[in-house]
């Protein structure tokens, strides 16, 4: 992270900059393409297979809607992704990439498939939608489309395992003592969180969106002028739901089982994560909540199967929410419980890689700042530019996960600290009370300086 | 030269034995096909406005129905040219990972509007597309639904543009501070303008091409067909001209160490030869579409010889990469390997280190009280944000008071800093405790 240019963000931090686009594309890709394909293929064949076209008609138009937000805001914040990851770790991203090349341009190439079928399901959905066979080759176009989605969350998942999960069976993917010569990129690729993480995804995405469905069914037949497509209500939402009753507990148990395969270190990071440093030890109030929102997901989905045409709206709403509320969590969840690291064992949460921090606690970590100014990067025998260069190595080392005055703003959480307080907390990462902080890299001097200031901030506008 | 230049990333480009000609090869064809989206985007959305604007003043029904029918292709292009984009993203920053993320960095937080900006652009062509019908009689509401999507579109090449100039000369990296630096060069304006210069005379291949296809299939769209033909001759005779004059001299815009390497390459006959082809085609175009003559041939040979066009300009492009990126790739290789050698010399020292160091042998409580993130704000001597457990001893209180503060919490007691209570079983704050009154 030193040798590359520094970017801030101010106030919202990178972090949070990183969770919009995050959580907006696990949104849309799980609840759009990859449950979105699944489920709407599955309501084109009932559809069909009844001879129902009012029905049929209706998937149309569920389809026009998850299309366009698949293919503007679920497309674009995948690559968006990669842009977001490159501002706040480019060595992060750049090392995904080597490891990964060829799995992500097998990935890039399933895209493709995926791009055309459903242009392709969608815009000559109308003209094959006039004869029975036209429209059993339209079902056939969603079924592909369904079956390249699930490949590229496949693949995805496996790149998701790898940084939480790098090394297994004592067979490291990247030997240390030896690298960059000694890559085994099978080793990297099945990871053992590949799998468990993959058939949770799947089962839970296929839920979310049977969830969407019954909410967009009800918005479409509500605002209908055709009294055909107004019936289709019912038979629609009994279908979804009737989705929803197989995905929900299957998707639970293997979420769970997910949990199991997590290591025990990122396990215990569970709490902190899920309810935030203040209320970690209240875990008993998070079972409460999931709990709550499982059960009126439950609920929910057990009216929508069995009264369809009573299902009020605010009732798909909520299930929707309940299902966005979870998979933001679940997202919060499984970033923050790999800290301190971003690849485990590998490269900590600031870029910096583990095997760096001997060599770099010797020689300092502004030897190798490339873009930093010289004369921010060594301590004036007066210290008159102390603060500087300590400011220098904050925005190196902290500015991953802490703004200045922002979101998790370095000057409120040590507001009342005293400079040897601040010092002695650095001395002390990651440290038992906050296990998922990085190791402070450099020099004593450049400890110094960075405590220096952390002080400043709340000094400034003080009068000496 | 004075290079600022991060390491390369220690992890060796999987190659899987792959020669180097290979990687080029493929970041060009991957290049191309997402240009040629991208260029057909720009042009088939501006068309579709455009024909709209046309098609109320003067009330013509061809013209609105060919500005419905360019929405098409807009769908299409966008979905395909952002597909497309990703494939020469991942072999550049593959390849050329430093330059490539530098240059990111360096212009961000600009760059994410190539994000949110084409979200923005791409949902209000889909609202543009899908309400053509229903917003049939508010004419004026939709055609600035549309005028918005394409102003966006607009905006995003320079972004880019100067992102891409910025990295394809990494001796600017030491100088430039922000995307401004590099958006108000003349290297960007040229580039820029080559760039819309080639939309414009692209579409105009494309509507010739669609144009053909629509006449052939007759009926209503015969007539569209017809005036797309006419139109997209225009196009391509208003911009082609320009760029065939141009473009030879875009790639000397670039800084002078790389203008001057330029010229002793093959690379330097490249954008000549676009211009010769853009010429041809020119002749071609002139003489076949002049009158009603038009078949599905001509109208292939077009697009191909478009699409060499096109092809050339992406291969002078790729010599300007080969050319500027020679010496600092091998700066960036010397500097990485003596750095890696440095950290694994250390790295092993310390594994060393450790493994014949005496086990630390901590006493159970201190353990506790670090686990439990006592020591995040208290020390045994020092006076942190809490007192120091010496003080706390000194002070006399009983096991019970301290228990219940650290249980419950308390404040008041050293100033007005709280102590939030902490999560501790009964046992535990018994060790605690008992631990922090023997510090006296």
């Amino acid at each position: 992270m030193f040798d590359f240019p520094i970017f801030e963000m101010p106030t919202i931090g990178l972090r949070m900059l990183m969770a919009i686009n995050a959580i907006i594309h696990v949104f849309v890709s799980h609840g759009g393409a990859v449950g979105g394909s699944v489920v709407l293929a599955l309501a084109a064949w009932w559809a069909n297979k009844r001879n129902d076209m009012a029905s049929y008609e209706t998937v149309y138009r569920l389809l026009l809607v998850f299309f366009i937000i698949t293919t503007s805001v679920g497309a674009l914040t995948g690559i968006g992704m990669w842009i977001h990851a490159n501002i706040i770790s480019p060595n992060a991203i750049g090392g995904l990439i080597r490891v990964f090349f060829w799995k992500w341009f097998i990935e890039w190439i399933v895209f493709n498939f995926e791009v055309v079928l459903l242009l392709f399901w969608f815009m000559t959905w109308k003209e094959k939608a006039l004869t029975p066979e036209g429209r059993a080759k339209s079902v056939r176009f969603g079924v592909f489309y369904a079956a390249s989605s699930w490949v590229t969350m496949l693949i995805i998942t496996a790149i998701l395992g790898f940084m939480l999960t790098p090394n297994f069976d004592g067979q490291p993917w990247v030997d240390p003592e030896v690298y960059p010569g000694n890559v085994n990129y099978n080793n990297a690729l099945f990871n053992p969180t590949w799998f468990p993480g993959l058939a949770f995804r799947t089962f839970s995405s296929i839920a979310f969106a049977a969830a969407l469905a019954i909410m967009w069914t009800w918005l479409i037949t509500a605002f209908s002028k055709d009294e055909a497509i107004r019936n289709t209500r019912e038979g629609l939402i009994k279908l979804f739901a009737k989705i929803m009753i197989i995905t929900v507990p299957v998707g639970a148990a293997l979420g769970y089982y997910y949990l199991l395969q997590i290591p025990e270190a990122a396990r215990a990071m569970i709490p902190t994560a899920m309810m935030t440093r203040a209320f970690a030890d209240k875990m008993d109030l998070m079972y409460m909540i999931i709990s709550g929102i499982g059960g009126a997901v439950v609920v929910t989905t057990i009216i929508a199967y069995f009264s369809p045409k009573r299902m009020p709206y605010i009732a798909a709403t909520l299930m929707v929410s309940a299902f966005l509320l979870f998979w933001g969590y679940e997202e919060r969840t499984r970033e923050f419980i790999r800290k301190p690291f971003l690849i485990y064992n590998y490269m900590y949460a600031n870029g910096i890689r583990v095997t760096d921090v001997p060599y770099l606690n010797k020689v300092g970590i502004l030897k190798h700042a490339v873009f930093v100014d010289e004369e921010k990067k060594v301590i004036k025998e007066d210290k008159s530019n102390l603060v500087e260069v300590g400011h220098t190595i904050a925005q190196i080392e902290c500015r991953a996960c802490h703004t200045e005055n922002g979101i998790n703003g370095l000057k409120a959480l040590t507001a009342g600290w005293s400079e040897a307080a601040i010092r002695n907390r650095i001395n002390n990462l990651p440290g038992g009370g906050t296990p998922y902080m990085a190791p402070f890299v450099g020099t004593e001097a450049e400890k110094d300086a960075l405590a220096a200031y952390i002080a400043s901030l709340n000094k400034r506008g003080e009068i000496k | 030269m004075n290079w600022k230049l991060p390491f390369d990333i220690p992890l060796v480009v999987p190659t899987m034995g792959l020669p180097g000609w290979f990687f080029d090869t493929l970041g060009i064809i991957v290049f191309v096909v997402h240009i040629a989206f991208i260029y057909t985007l720009i042009g088939a959305s501006t068309a579709s406005v455009l024909y709209n604007i046309t098609g109320v003043f003067k009330k013509s029904k061809t013209d609105d129905l060919l500005a419905y029918k360019m929405t098409n292709p807009t769908t299409i292009s966008e979905n395909m040219g952002a597909l497309w984009g990703v494939a020469p993203l991942l072999v550049i920053s593959v390849l050329y990972t430093g330059f490539f993320y530098t240059a990111i960095l360096k212009v961000s937080p600009h760059i994410l509007h190539i994000i949110y900006g084409n979200i923005f652009a791409f949902l209000l062509s889909y609202a543009y597309k899908f309400s053509w019908h229903s917003l049939h009689h508010h004419k004026g509401f939709h055609i600035a639904i549309g005028l918005v999507a394409v102003l966006t579109f607009y905006t995003l090449p320079p972004v880019f543009m100067s992102m891409s100039n910025l990295y394809l000369q990494p001796e600017t990296f030491a100088t430039v501070q922000n995307i401004w630096d590099m958006m108000l060069t003349p290297l960007t304006g040229f580039r820029l303008l080559n760039f819309f210069l080639t939309a414009f005379s692209f579409t105009g291949i494309v509507m010739i091409y669609l144009g053909v296809k629509w006449v052939k299939a007759g009926g209503e769209d015969a007539d569209a067909g017809r005036l797309a033909i006419d139109q997209g001759k225009k196009w391509f005779m208003w911009a082609a001209p320009v760029n065939i004059a141009i473009l030879p001299l875009v790639f000397f815009a670039f800084s002078p160490r790389i203008s001057e390497a330029y010229i002793h390459t093959p690379f330097v006959f490249a954008p000549f030869a676009a211009s010769v082809v853009l010429t041809i085609l020119f002749f071609f175009l002139l003489k076949r579409f002049g009158t009603a003559e038009m078949n599905m041939g001509d109208a292939t040979k077009a697009v191909v010889l478009m699409l060499v066009a096109v092809l050339l300009m992406a291969t002078a492009r790729h010599g300007i990469r080969v050319v500027s990126f020679e010496e600092p790739l091998k700066l960036q290789a010397e500097a990485t390997e003596k750095y890696m050698t440095d950290v694994i010399t250390e790295y092993k020292a310390y594994k060393e280190e450790m493994k014949n160091a005496p086990a630390v042998i901590l006493d159970p409580a201190v353990s506790l009280a670090d686990s439990k993130g006592c020591l995040a704000c208290h020390s045994v001597d020092t006076a942190l944000v809490g007192p120091s457990y010496k003080e706390v001893a000194a002070k006399g209180e009983s096991a019970d008071t301290l228990t219940a503060s650290l249980k419950n919490g308390s404040t008041g007691k050293w100033g007005e800093t709280p102590m939030p209570p902490q999560n501790v079983t009964d046992e535990e704050a018994k060790t605690l405790v008992e631990w922090v009154l023997k510090q006296k």
